[in-house]
């Protein structure tokens, strides 16, 4: 294996491998597991970019393991400009959260073993996700990161509020991730690959198959907005900021959400081209843009307001796609990167801020400078660069944003004017809760709230936001130094040729509309601080959250209605509609299929065909006995066993057909069901046996019966006999009786198939078996168990709430 | 157990479980070639579980086994999953079997052996395990038992759990939960 192999290898499966090891060693090292976790971001930063150097950028590396090759799908991974960029800020952030979270998480938390699994888990999958070449192998990592997500969402399960934002996000995501999975399969269908570098060589067949190939588009764009969590799909990102901050920090601001934005840029080359491409991304996402920053203002929750501006930004990162020109875009790297800066750094300063004080509404904080002066410091920095004050990257990726914008209104007409007003707007807006975030935390004097509770952080836990904070200062102030990182992350046909960043562009358009739109949003700023923010309120019409959960407990509501509308209070009830079914479908179409046969089976017929077999006559005999005994015994206990003694005959005929494990099987099959139902009838008072006597059904329903039994044994006769006057050809069975001793080296016939043709048959049936006792279990001990019950808390009354009446009567 | 109990009953299932699970065993290791395997072997162990917790009572089961028999379910899988992956270690598919044939194998001369064996092992624990439990879990309720001893109920259920039943109010059984109120409702 050569060493570009092992390095992949070291970079996205070992993490893999190393989650449920962190999960196991969580148990004795406790806290500490989280350094030990922290050692795999690390090796995966120092892996990647020694991979980046080996293979000479700006190029790209193919690196491939078989998996079903027969299908296209291997583990292939493509590592070019765009994917190391993208695992890169992975891995990179990976390092600062890890490390932020070693502090974060103190010894108030449990389960340290298990947080860091998931993180780690988490980050292995967003590896793959971006590294992946085959689309197949994309969408599985795709959906582990979902997993994750949900896993880390509900990682305080026991809070309400945890375990609906977990479930919202695996929802949407997990259903959007679907329509991915479509849209994948039918590109498939139309190129036979699922190879992304021979797709990114060869172009779509956009000519042949446009129609098609656009529905594809569509349906992988819905899957880019449902993770990327855009309008109307928004609403679980909010939502999912009830996981532990330095979890939002990671995946709900710098890594996970902006997988969508990625899957545009993977596929920007492939789809530009399609007339729906640039509509459909502008309008969605630019709109997105506005909406989120609008509610950003409005929210009142620290990890809120960083959440719905996520939403907004996230927005404008696709609608940049959208709006790229044919050839390629210019600065996306810079806009994701300025992203990745100010909004991990401000997620992480607001979860030392909400450690510090316990507070997380921005009403009750203030004149935390005296206390922390060095968070209010990296605050500062982070707050102008998502203001996008001049000095910051903030600045640069405004600047440039509005000069392409303004080139796009020249290209795309309405759609560009209507995303330039939509881009002004945000920037006016996202000024206004960049000043207020700062001065709200910051300034002004000592509130009560953090007076009365502020313990102050460690020092190192603001390690991670300061080289956040850092970096895009050093980057405004020195945009040059990009430049050779950018030009060796090109990727061709994503890309086009870029003019250097400087700093000063002189007086010009972008300028001029940049100060009106600080000086307008500070405006609003002052204007919210004199109001004190009274108006500032998500109308209800805009919870799209709220409406989410009502649609959920308005289809359970309807499931619940459903199951009760089919129930039948007495099982019996439900034999007619099983019987009438199989009588008027199989029925049905055997005596469509026996109509022309009839004739041909007439003239072969003889009566000897029906002569009785003595031994076999007689042990039908003996059956027959026995179920007219069930029939004519009232006891449910005499009952039983005479069902079980026909079920102990009918063993007899396995004997005589030579099938010796069909009839062992039988016969402990009967015993262990027998052992069973005589237990169950346990449950049952002598009253409900009586009162079965009791009931009697109706004469037409007496009838009814009659009609139906009589059909079932004239169907089960018709059949027996068909299939004795034409018996076929038992192929599949003479092969597993003629291959057992070559193929699975054994003499048993029955055995082999289980174990070893059929073995992996096998396999699922032991699993479901597990599977359904578990379930089994868990009905069992919720079923019906009164308030009371549940009151005597978990482990409730003996004999899991089912009480005898007789018992009760004494 | 409630009712009388049978000297007779008790002595006989004693020699019947001893006699079934090595019948069992016999099944189970003959049963590549001849008759048997882990299904039926299961089978017949768990019945033979199943005697003896009716002749000692279910609760002495508990003790008796010393764990809980969902493990021996779980371990089983894990056996024939196990034995699924072992082939990709040598670049064979999932669940290729291996067989060796020994010859001059002391006590028992040729002997046929092979990785079907530890498959068929697994289902062998699987089955024992599931039986057992959904019988004795059952048991137990009919007598008016506990159906799961205090450390089951923690595997198996969640502080957190509420009424699955439409009319059970939840508020009621929030409240219920802090155990304000010691009405019995039925």
């Amino acid at each position: 294996m050569d060493t570009n192999r092992i390095l992949l290898l070291l970079a996205v499966v070992l993490p893999l491998l190393a989650a449920p090891v962190i999960a196991l060693a969580g148990r004795s090292l406790g806290r500490r597991v989280g350094w030990f976790a922290f050692a795999f971001p690390v090796v995966s930063v120092a892996v990647l970019l020694l991979l980046a150097a080996r293979m000479g950028l700006p190029g790209s590396l193919v690196i491939e393991w078989p998996w079903i090759p027969s299908l296209g799908i291997n583990f292939s991974f493509l590592l070019d400009g765009l994917s190391l960029f993208f695992a890169l800020i992975v891995s990179g952030v990976g390092v600062l959260v890890f490390f932020y979270a070693n502090f974060y998480l103190d010894d108030h938390h449990e389960h340290h073993g298990r947080f860091y699994c998931y993180l780690t888990l988490f980050m292995a999958a967003m590896l793959g996700t971006v590294l992946a070449n085959n689309l197949m192998l994309l969408f599985v990592f795709w959906e582990l990161t979902g997993l994750a997500s949900f896993l880390l969402i509900g990682f305080l399960h026991h809070e309400e509020k945890s375990r609906v934002g977990a479930r919202q996000a695996l929802l949407l995501t997990g259903f959007t991730g679907l329509l991915l999975l479509a849209g994948v399969i039918m590109v498939w269908q139309v190129t036979g690959t699922y190879d992304l570098a021979t797709l990114l060589g060869s172009g779509l067949p956009l000519a042949e198959h446009k129609d098609w190939l656009t529905v594809a588009m569509l349906l992988m764009l819905l899957g880019a907005f449902g993770k990327s969590a855009q309008f109307p799909l928004h609403f679980w990102l909010p939502n999912a900021m009830a996981a532990p901050t330095p979890v939002s920090a990671y995946l709900h601001s710098a890594t996970m959400v902006k997988l969508g934005v990625f899957l545009c840029a993977r596929v920007f080359p492939l789809f530009v081209e399609n007339e729906l491409w640039a509509p459909v991304l502008a309008a969605v996402a630019f709109s997105t843009m506005l909406f989120g920053a609008v509610l950003a203002l409005w929210s009142h929750d620290l990890k809120a307001i960083l959440a719905y501006s996520t939403v907004s930004q996230l927005g404008y990162l696709i609608g940049y796609y959208g709006l790229g020109p044919l050839q390629g875009v210019e600065y996306d790297f810079l806009h994701i990167l300025n992203h990745v800066f100010y909004k991990g750094c401000l997620f992480m300063v607001a979860g030392i801020v909400i450690h510090a004080t316990g507070v997380q509404d921005i009403r009750q904080l203030g004149g935390l400078r005296r206390r922390m002066p060095w968070l209010a410091g990296i605050c500062l920095v982070a707050a102008a660069t998502m203001a996008g004050f001049p000095g910051t990257t903030g600045f640069l990726s405004k600047e440039t944003m509005l000069k392409e914008i303004f080139e796009a209104m020249n290209g795309h007409g309405a759609l560009g004017a209507y995303a330039t007003a939509c881009v002004v707007l945000t920037s006016l807006v996202k000024v206004a809760f960049s000043f207020r975030f700062f001065a709200n935390l910051f300034l002004g004097d000592e509130t009560e709230a953090v007076k009365a509770h502020f313990h102050a952080p460690p020092l190192a836990v603001q390690l991670p936001p300061l080289l956040l904070a850092g970096a895009a200062l050093l980057l405004g102030v020195w945009p040059g130094l990009l430049a050779a990182p950018f030009h060796w992350l090109t990727v061709e046909g994503l890309h086009q040729p870029t003019p250097p960043l400087s700093l000063w562009h002189g007086v010009t358009r972008e300028l001029l509309v940049s100060v009106a739109v600080v000086l307008l949003g500070f405006g609003v700023f002052i204007l919210g601080q004199r109001t004190a923010w009274r108006w500032a309120a998500i109308p209800r019409a805009l919870r799209f959250d709220d409406f989410f959960e009502r649609g959920l407990e308005l289809f359970s509501k309807f499931t619940k209605w459903l199951t009760r509308f089919l129930r039948a209070d007495k099982p019996v009830d439900y034999l007619p509609v099983i019987i009438a079914f199989m009588l008027s479908v199989v029925g049905g179409f055997m005596v469509l299929a026996l109509r022309p046969v009839l004739g041909e089976l007439a003239t072969r017929w003889e009566w000897n065909m029906l002569a009785p077999h003595p031994l076999r006559s007689f042990v039908a005999a003996l059956i027959s006995l026995a179920v007219i005994g069930v029939l004519l015994l009232r006891r449910w206990t005499t009952q039983l066993i005479l069902l079980s003694v026909a079920g102990f005959l009918t063993t007899f005929y396995y004997v005589l057909y030579r099938a010796p494990d069909l009839a062992l099987t039988q016969i402990l099959i009967e015993v262990v069901t027998l052992f069973l139902i005589l237990i169950l009838l346990g449950r049952f008072p002598r009253s409900a046996e009586l009162g079965e006597i009791v009931h009697r059904p109706s004469p037409l329903r007496k009838k009814l019966n009659v009609v139906l039994s009589l059909g079932v044994g004239v169907l089960m006769t018709t059949f027996i006999l068909w299939f004795n006057a034409a018996p076929h050809e038992n192929r599949l069975g003479r092969f597993f009786a003629e291959n057992t001793v070559e193929l699975a080296q054994g003499s048993n016939t029955v055995n082999t198939i289980l174990v070893d043709f059929r073995g992996f048959d096998t396999l699922g049936e032991i699993t479901v078996l597990l599977i359904a006792m578990l379930g089994g279990i868990g009905l069992l001990m919720r079923y019906k168990r009164t308030a009371a019950e549940y009151r005597e808390g978990p482990l409730g009354q003996p004999g899991m709430g089912i009480q005898h009446s007789e018992e009760k009567l004494k | 157990m409630n009712g009388p109990r049978s000297y007779i009953f008790n002595s006989m299932v004693r020699l019947a479980v001893f006699l079934v699970n090595v019948f069992a065993l016999y099944l189970l290791l003959r049963g590549h070639n001849a008759p048997g395997g882990g299904f039926i072997a299961g089978l017949a162990t768990a019945i033979s579980l199943i005697l003896l917790s009716l002749a000692l009572g279910v609760q002495e089961m508990h003790r008796l086994l010393r764990f809980d028999p969902v493990l021996l379910a779980a371990g089983g899988l894990l056996t024939a999953i196990v034995t699924g992956l072992l082939p990709l270690l040598v670049g064979k598919p999932f669940l290729e079997h291996f067989n060796f044939h020994l010859h001059d194998v002391p006590l028992l001369g040729e002997v046929h052996v092979g990785t079907p064996l530890l498959f068929d092992v697994g289902v062998y624990l699987v089955v024992v395990g599931v039986t057992c439990k959904m019988i004795f879990v059952f048991a137990k309720s009919t007598q008016g038992l506990r159906a799961l001893v205090a450390e089951e109920e923690r595997r198996y259920s969640s502080p957190v759990e509420q009424p699955i039943e439409a009319d059970v109010p939840r508020a009621e059984a929030e409240v219920g939960n802090q155990g304000k109120e010691k009405t019995h409702a039925d």
